[in-house]
């Protein structure tokens, strides 16, 4: 049987809090110092202990970074999902499963099945703790039938537990155990194998939230007001991790306020008292926490408050699958609150970006003088991805429109808050405690010189000037990033995390002869590289994940007329991370539509 | 004849007239109760000798958070969501934490829509003071109940009011608020000097005012009502008409003492001033007292809870002492041998 190198998907089944993350982490990170293309993916409950939990690890020498679509190797802890996780394999699949599991076993005859006790092993090291310990046998099972570096194991473990030297002994002599189980008592059948490849570029994992939260911190945030909720906790508390390494003077000062609000509302309230003091005022939550948010978000647009929310996005509406993803909110962040609004959108599709993202935020909020949104998702945010590092800021910071000095108050011929003088549609401002221009902020209706107005001039031309305000952001936001064949014949237009899954979906595509060009979106509002992307293409599809296709809503209602037929719609949601083969289905499906 | 000589006009410590800091024309019910909480902020304001420009002031939503546009015309304020003061302050005191900041809410804003934004204010000691106007109704909705309405309070239309009352002073007692008070907006002088304490405190500094509402707490039932129904029934069924009132007498009541105000319908309120023994210390003698007044429907009013010794939240959040609207963009902004260091970990 000819080996399989390097192209393979790894289902781990183990039940939630039962500290099966670190093994894993250990495995996928073990991968990764091996050189090979590696990529995970934690699916987990709603839930602090107990329920079932699928880790998918899936080598790519390619570099595809989903799920594969069908499983090759199942490891088997869990007894609660166990026959529908035996069902559910392909001929010729692997599987490994504790053989200690009461009641359970596997009796397919068309699958290389390897029964190792790993409870029983795991009680040799200690038996009150066997069954943590049980997760780090299977790792060290399938190092010995994979042919993972033992030296790259134990520098994983040794990453993992960071200088806790009890910790890195007991999982390095129970990866031992299970290496030994394997090599005496089992013998391999399958083709299943890792090679070390060649690393051009040493790089290292690191999730999406943390990206962002350092991101923030080299923009200067000087208040983070938030309130817990998932998939986003992980950004908020990564920002926190980092103060005292990065925002701490020697007298163990900091020079940004972290607030744990009594919810999302106060906490947008937070962000926005920050912005309109003149500080850099940021939060971060999911879709529930942005619903909560809407009267407040509707306010910095019509007062002109900066302020920046990052929305980790996971399944909605409502409650949704809290522990899924789902490019959820385009809309609700596009258009937040109630009234005419149209807000700033960044849409980072990689960690690099996130962290981007993460300072550029704050100055697009301040020169903007509105509400600007971070989009990643829970894939992009909670899962690692490969980083070859971070990129320090290439400009000042961006302040904006502040009129600190009395000079160049008194220089102004007329000043008014909200009077556009230099027909950009953003005004000038001043900051509270400077007595200069002192106006009092509010969310009814003011004219040019920020005093209170119904007058329909006044309401109308402010809307009027807004929308120029944002209209005129569009081209000094980032660009899309255009991959694009020299037939220009079907164009894909996706943003955020499918990043991770296009070039696959694109290679699924052209083995049927078709020529496909990718535009990544990368903020809202669209920039004009992607109307004539789409104009360049005959045909585009705008591929999202989601129910509803809320990017394509976009397209339709601001292309021009003559656009609007070209493009069409791809969106698929149900909580998983993208799996190329279903959107790329979807696609062809929408191209033969089309066709007819 | 040579012209008068001008007036010497008065100034404060900080030589400005009270000119400084007043604000604009009231846009509220003539007599409106608010109106005099205006002139005592001003007044306050004055006295204490503040710059007027370092003074914030912040509102929500409602006949109350109008008046900010009514006083200190030369300090920025932000008029923002309703019953979502409380935050939108913390958020720039965390930013700068040197200005006053003086929040004006009602009890709509406060003990319903806000009343966890204040509890929350408080619970974190959040330096600031918090005037409550209230009224027991929902003026600019044209007079629903509020929750701080009394149990019998009657509208001219529906059923009376049989929800029991919240007591902003006693919740906030209860919360371990650092200064409780209670006034009137008819109570000037100890208004006043209430208000000029708050402004003083380092801390969250509540001052619940009953206001009374000149249009819309209208019954005789009311502790908090003008009632002119009785004389003016026709009038009245005129929803946008309002009556032109005089703002309510003047009254001040010594310590330990209660006194019968007459209010514009002839109804009354009693309202005792709590004795020079109270301890504002002793959050139970506090707490006592408020429970006594109600039992015999009364008010009682004045510095009910005082406590100095709790850290504010500027303490509590561990920032520099320069407020971080003054902090540099260089300090802001670590340095690029800070992101080189941790790329080279991240690599290692």
């Amino acid at each position: 049987m000819d080996s399989i190198v390097n192209d393979f998907t790894i289902n781990i089944a183990t039940a939630n809090g039962t500290g099966s993350q670190s093994a894993n982490l250990i495995l996928l990170q073990s991968l990764f110092e091996m050189g090979v293309p590696v990529s995970g993916k934690n699916l987990f409950p709603s839930n602090i202990s107990g329920l079932p939990t699928w880790y998918i690890v899936r080598l790519s020498d390619k570099g595809y970074q989903a799920p594969g679509d069908r499983t090759h190797i199942q490891v088997l802890v869990n007894p609660a999902t166990w026959d529908e996780d035996v069902a559910a394999l392909e001929p010729g699949s692997v599987v490994i499963w504790n053989s200690d599991t009461k009641g359970k076993t596997v009796e397919r005859e068309d699958v290389f099945s390897y029964p190792v006790p790993m409870s029983s092993l795991a009680r040799k090291i200690n038996p009150k703790i066997a069954k943590l310990v049980t997760n780090i046998v299977y790792v060290g099972v399938l190092a010995e039938l994979l042919g993972i570096d033992q030296e790259k194991l134990e520098s994983a473990v040794a990453k993992q537990f960071k200088g806790k030297t009890s910790a890195i002994e007991l999982n390095i002599t129970a990866l031992g155990l299970g290496r030994d189980y394997c090599k005496e008592s089992l013998t391999k059948g399958d083709p299943y194998t890792v090679h070390a490849r060649e690393i051009d570029a040493p790089q290292f994992f690191i999730e999406g939230n943390e990206a962002a939260a350092l991101g923030a911190h080299y923009g200067g945030v000087q208040l983070l007001a938030w309130y817990p909720i998932t998939p986003s906790s992980s950004m908020a508390e990564g920002i926190i991790a980092y103060i005292p390494r990065l925002r701490t003077d020697e007298d163990g000062k900091a020079n940004v306020a972290v607030i744990q609000a009594e919810d999302e509302l106060a906490a947008a309230g937070m962000v926005l008292g920050a912005g309109w003091a003149g500080g850099r005022g940021m939060t971060a939550t999911s879709g529930p926490g942005i619903s909560l948010m809407q009267e407040f978000i509707g306010l910095a647009y019509f007062a002109e408050i900066p302020s920046v929310f990052w929305d980790v996005t996971r399944v909605g509406p409502s409650t949704g699958l809290p522990t899924r993803t789902q490019q959820s909110d385009i809309s609700m962040l596009y258009e937040g609150s109630h009234g005419d609004t149209q807000h700033i959108v960044l849409i980072p599709g990689t960690v690099e970006e996130c962290f981007e993202y993460g300072w550029r935020a704050f100055d697009y909020s301040e020169r903007f003088q509105t509400p600007v949104f971070g989009m990643s998702d829970l894939d992009l945010g909670m899962n690692r991805w490969a980083c070859s590092g971070f990129t320090y800021p290439d400009q000042p910071m961006d302040r904006g429109k502040v009129v600190r000095e009395q000079e160049v108050f008194d220089a102004f011929e007329t000043f008014g808050r909200y009077l556009d003088v230099d027909g950009d549609g953003i005004p000038y401002r001043t900051l509270p405690g400077s007595g200069m221009d002192p106006i009092l902020y509010r969310g009814t209706g003011h004219n040019p010189m920020g005093v209170y107005s119904e007058k329909p001039e006044d309401y109308y031309n402010l809307m009027q000037r807004l929308r120029t305000k944002i209209d005129n952001a569009r081209d000094l936001l980032p660009a899309p990033v255009l991959r694009q064949e020299e037939e220009c014949e079907v164009g894909i237009v996706f943003l955020g995390s499918m990043e991770n899954s296009i070039q696959e979906i694109d290679d699924i595509l052209e083995a049927t002869g078709l020529k496909v060009s990718q535009c990544r979106v990368r903020a809202l509002p669209l920039h004009s590289d992607v109307e004539a992307f789409v104009r360049r293409h005959e045909v585009n599809i705008v591929l999202e994940i989601n129910r509803d296709g809320q990017l394509w809503g976009i397209f339709r209602r601001e292309l021009p007329n003559d656009l609007v037929n070209k493009v069409h719609s791809v969106a698929y949601s149900d909580g998983m991370p993208p799996r190329a083969q279903i959107y790329a289905d979807l696609i062809m499906a929408k191209l033969e539509e089309v066709k007819q | 004849m040579s012209e008068k000589p001008a007036r010497a006009v008065k100034l404060n410590v900080i030589n400005e007239p009270k000119d400084s800091y007043t604000g604009g024309k009231s846009s509220l019910c003539p007599g409106c109760g608010h109106d005099q909480i205006s002139n005592v902020v001003v007044t306050a304001a004055w006295e204490n000798g503040l710059e007027p420009h370092r003074i914030a002031k912040m509102s929500g939503i409602g006949c109350s958070s109008k008046t900010p546009a009514y006083y200190l015309g030369q300090s920025h304020g932000f008029n923002t969501v309703h019953g979502r003061m409380p935050s939108v302050t913390t958020g720039a005191y965390a930013i700068n934490k040197d200005l006053l900041y003086l929040g004006v809410s009602g009890d709509g804003d406060s003990a319903s829509i806000g009343i966890g934004q204040l509890i929350h204010a408080i619970r974190r000691n959040m330096d600031m003071v918090y005037i409550v106007e209230n009224n027991g109704v929902y003026g600019l909705t044209k007079g629903q109940y509020s929750a701080t309405a009394d149990v019998g309070s009657k509208k001219k239309k529906g059923q009376p009011n049989e929800t029991q009352p919240i007591d902003l002073c006693a919740l906030a007692i209860n919360l371990g608020c650092t200064f409780v008070a209670r006034s009137f907006s008819g109570s000037k002088k100890q208004l006043t000097s209430l208000l000029k304490a708050a402004m003083s405190h380092k801390g969250f500094a509540l001052i619940d005012v009953i206001s009374p509402c000149v249009t819309f707490n209208n019954n005789d039932e009311s502790m908090r009502s003008y009632g002119y129904v009785k004389e003016n029934e026709i009038t009245l069924h005129m929803a946008d008409y309002i009556p032109h009132f005089n703002p309510v007498q003047e009254v001040e009541v010594p310590e330990g003492h209660f006194r019968d105000i007459t209010l514009h319908d002839g109804s009354t309120i009693r309202l005792e001033t709590i004795s020079a023994e109270h301890d504002p210390g002793d959050a139970m003698a506090a707490l006592t007292a408020l429970h006594n007044a109600e039992q015999s429907a009364k008010h009682v009013t004045g510095l009910l809870y005082f406590d100095a010794s709790k850290p504010s939240l500027a303490e509590d959040l561990g920032i520099v002492d320069t407020p971080l609207l003054d902090v540099s963009d260089e300090e802001l902004r670590p340095s690029k041998a800070s992101l080189d260091a941790l790329n080279a970990e991240f690599l290692s």
